[in-house]
């Protein structure tokens, strides 16, 4: 029972000890803070002018000559191509002028219409403009279905049917649902989760492991009475409450942004129930622990403080880069195996939490487990680790 | 009583200890003296267990250090050559964090905080981080920390080293006092002031052992000098020179 009570009030007063310098490090909270909320106001940043650039921008186009072709003028205009006439000018100046397109009605256009010549007509657009590809397409588009209008009259008028010219008519069906294409915007997502994960435990784990090193507090810890086991969990557990913080912090930014995302412009529906929310902060706590005592590993091996936040900055981008490898290759990540593997599991359900799919309990079970059981073989050699001589710069 | 049994050690092929012996006895202050590079440090780093002898052994009031060190460690109060504060801990949450890993709680806990509180007169520093803490404030601290669990051994590398006069007379006080009370103290240093003042025994290292041992006095006769000083030198240089002369033969 002694023995018991003595146990209790180390680890408690070690965890006090680790809760308490991580939690008052203002560096490193703010690092995890900023970071959290800075990939969900960016992703929900971007999507907004995404659609914007879509939905609300209209194209100006100059029609040289155009008033000579009034019919013409008046089939191209519409709600998003603002069609000016313009009787004569020089096409660079009128596209410096503020103009995306101009179209340039040849002199001899109106009568080889009427004498069905196919007469030119000249698009003028300069293509170092961000918007000349998309108002080019947009053109595109009207005058091509006006010309297979006009074709299909003259057919008609002298008896043909029109159908001769079309052997097939192309109808494209969309099969995709709400929650795929949801899945296709929010899949970087996870991996961005991932990564908050990391980066905000970052500057603690340092500071725990080699920061201590160096200011040579460590070494005062490893006189006490302690097993090794005991200052490595109390140290990851401060480490990974900060990492965790921070995707809390994520996800809960990027579940309010949400709604001021144009979705439904997109077609997607937003599908993050309060009960996904939590599940995902949940699945994302053995992850947690796994990253913080792997970050106090390296950092521990690492030769100074500068070096293990070198080595632990190039770790960061290890697993956005496997999971984007992973993502990119023809690999079924939905298979149960790949769900038992640290970050691609926590990856796959996430994706499937934020379009509103179920995931397999059993495996989110499974998967959780062998996050841990990684964490108590990692605790295991972080308890060897402090054994070490060279820990201590003695050899 | 504190047993050094022929310790060796290397560090990368270099013999740092050599077959060093000697006992540190109960209720004295023992002063541990040597040049630098002498082996001081890296024999009372074995000797608090943070590293291993690579032959002999270590007796801490009968217990081994190597074999028992969580046993070994509730005995003894080490106070290193640089403090280890925690500087986003006051020195409230610093001191009491030691004493619970040293086991205290509830009452005893209390009281310890409050003796070492009056004992090292840190009223002023309490509630405070130790951030931008003074030198002697530091001391302060960390020898409160080494002392709040009232450890029967006590192991102190250089510690009036950097300190104001009010801070090293502080430091001499509390150990005389601790003298007192029974508990068994050996201290690296090279002040041979301060030495002669508290020391009862001296020993002096050289070349990975000791190399002379007794009461300032003793040492002074044996060495045929006048004081401390000389006598350290001729012990600790005289025999680093009769090793030298050994190895490179004319």
């Amino acid at each position: 029972m002694a023995v018991a009570n003595i146990f209790s009030g180390q680890m408690a007063a070690l965890l006090r000890k680790e809760f308490l310098e991580a939690w008052r490090d203002r560096r490193a909270l703010w690092m995890a803070i900023c970071f959290s909320l800075l990939f969900p106001v960016l992703l929900a940043g971007s999507t907004i002018f995404f659609v914007k650039k879509h939905t609300e921008e209209t194209t100006r186009l100059a029609l040289l000559g155009g008033d000579s072709v009034p019919v013409l003028e008046q089939q191209l205009r519409g709600a998003s191509l603002e069609v000016d006439v313009v009787a004569q000018g020089e096409p660079r100046a009128l596209l410096a002028d503020g103009y995306d397109l101009v179209l340039q009605v040849g002199e001899d256009f109106v009568e080889g219409y009427r004498n069905f010549r196919a007469p030119k007509l000249y698009l003028y657009v300069d293509s170092s403009s961000t918007s000349s590809g998309r108002a080019e397409r947009h053109l595109q588009e009207r005058l091509g279905s006006l010309q297979q209008l006009i074709v299909s009259q003259r057919l008609t008028a002298r008896g043909v049917a029109p159908q001769l010219l079309a052997p097939w008519q192309l109808q494209v069906r969309d099969i995709s649902t709400p929650s795929s294409r949801g899945a296709l915007i929010l899949a970087m997502v996870p991996g961005l989760l991932i990564l908050t994960l990391f980066v905000a435990s970052l500057a603690t784990s340092v500071d725990t492991s080699a920061g201590e090193r160096e200011r040579l507090s460590l070494e005062t810890l490893l006189l006490q009475p302690l097993p090794g086991w005991q200052l490595i969990v109390a140290k990851t557990l401060a480490v990974a409450s900060m990492g965790w913080l921070g995707a809390l912090l994520a996800i809960a930014a990027l579940v309010t942004l949400m709604p001021l995302m144009p979705l439904a412009e997109l077609g997607i529906q937003q599908a993050t129930t309060v009960s996904g929310v939590i599940t995902m902060g949940l699945l994302l706590l053995p992850l947690a622990l796994l990253v913080a005592v792997v970050q106090i590993l390296l950092a521990l091996r690492s030769q100074s403080f500068k070096d293990a936040q070198t080595q632990l900055s190039i770790l960061q981008l290890a697993p956005v880069t496997l999971l984007m490898v992973l993502d990119m290759s023809r690999v079924e990540l939905g298979e149960p195996f790949w769900q038992l593997v640290p970050l691609v599991g926590q990856q796959q359900w996430l994706k499937g939490l934020l379009v509103g799919d179920t995931v397999s309990l059993p495996l989110v079970v499974a998967g959780s487990l062998v996050c841990l059981m990684l964490v108590g073989v990692s605790v295991a050699v972080g308890a060897r680790a402090l054994r070490r001589e060279s820990l201590l710069g003695a050899v | 009583m504190i047993s050094v049994e022929s310790v060796d050690k290397q560090f990368a092929g270099r013999q740092v200890l050599n077959a060093c012996s000697f006992t540190v006895p109960d209720g004295k202050i023992t002063a541990l003296l040597g040049a630098n590079g002498a082996g001081k440090t890296t024999c009372l780093r074995i000797m608090t267990g943070l590293l291993r002898a690579d032959a002999g052994r270590v007796l801490l009031g009968g217990v081994d250090v190597a074999r028992q060190p969580m046993v070994a460690r509730r005995q003894l109060g080490v106070v290193g050559d640089r403090e280890g504060l925690y500087e986003r801990l006051t020195v409230a949450e610093y001191l009491s964090l030691f004493a619970r890993i040293q086991g205290l709680a509830g009452v005893d806990l209390k009281r310890a905080l409050q003796a070492v509180r009056e004992e090292l007169e840190l009223d002023d520093l309490w509630l405070r981080r130790t951030r931008g803490f003074s030198q002697g404030e530091r001391m302060k601290v960390s020898l409160a920390r080494a002392l709040v669990h009232r450890p029967q051994h006590l192991i102190l590398d250089e510690p009036t080293r950097g300190l104001d006069v009010l801070a090293a007379r502080l430091l001499r006080r509390t150990l005389l006092r601790l003298r007192a009370q029974g508990t068994t103290i050996l201290f690296s240093s090279h002040v041979m002031s301060e030495v002669s003042e508290l020391s009862d025994r001296v020993l002096v290292m050289a070349g990975g052992r000791i190399v002379g041992g007794g009461s300032p006095d003793e040492l002074i006769q044996k060495s045929g000098c006048d004081n401390l000083e000389d006598s350290f030198v001729a012990l600790a240089y005289g025999a680093a020179t009769d090793r030298r002369t050994q190895e490179e033969p004319a």
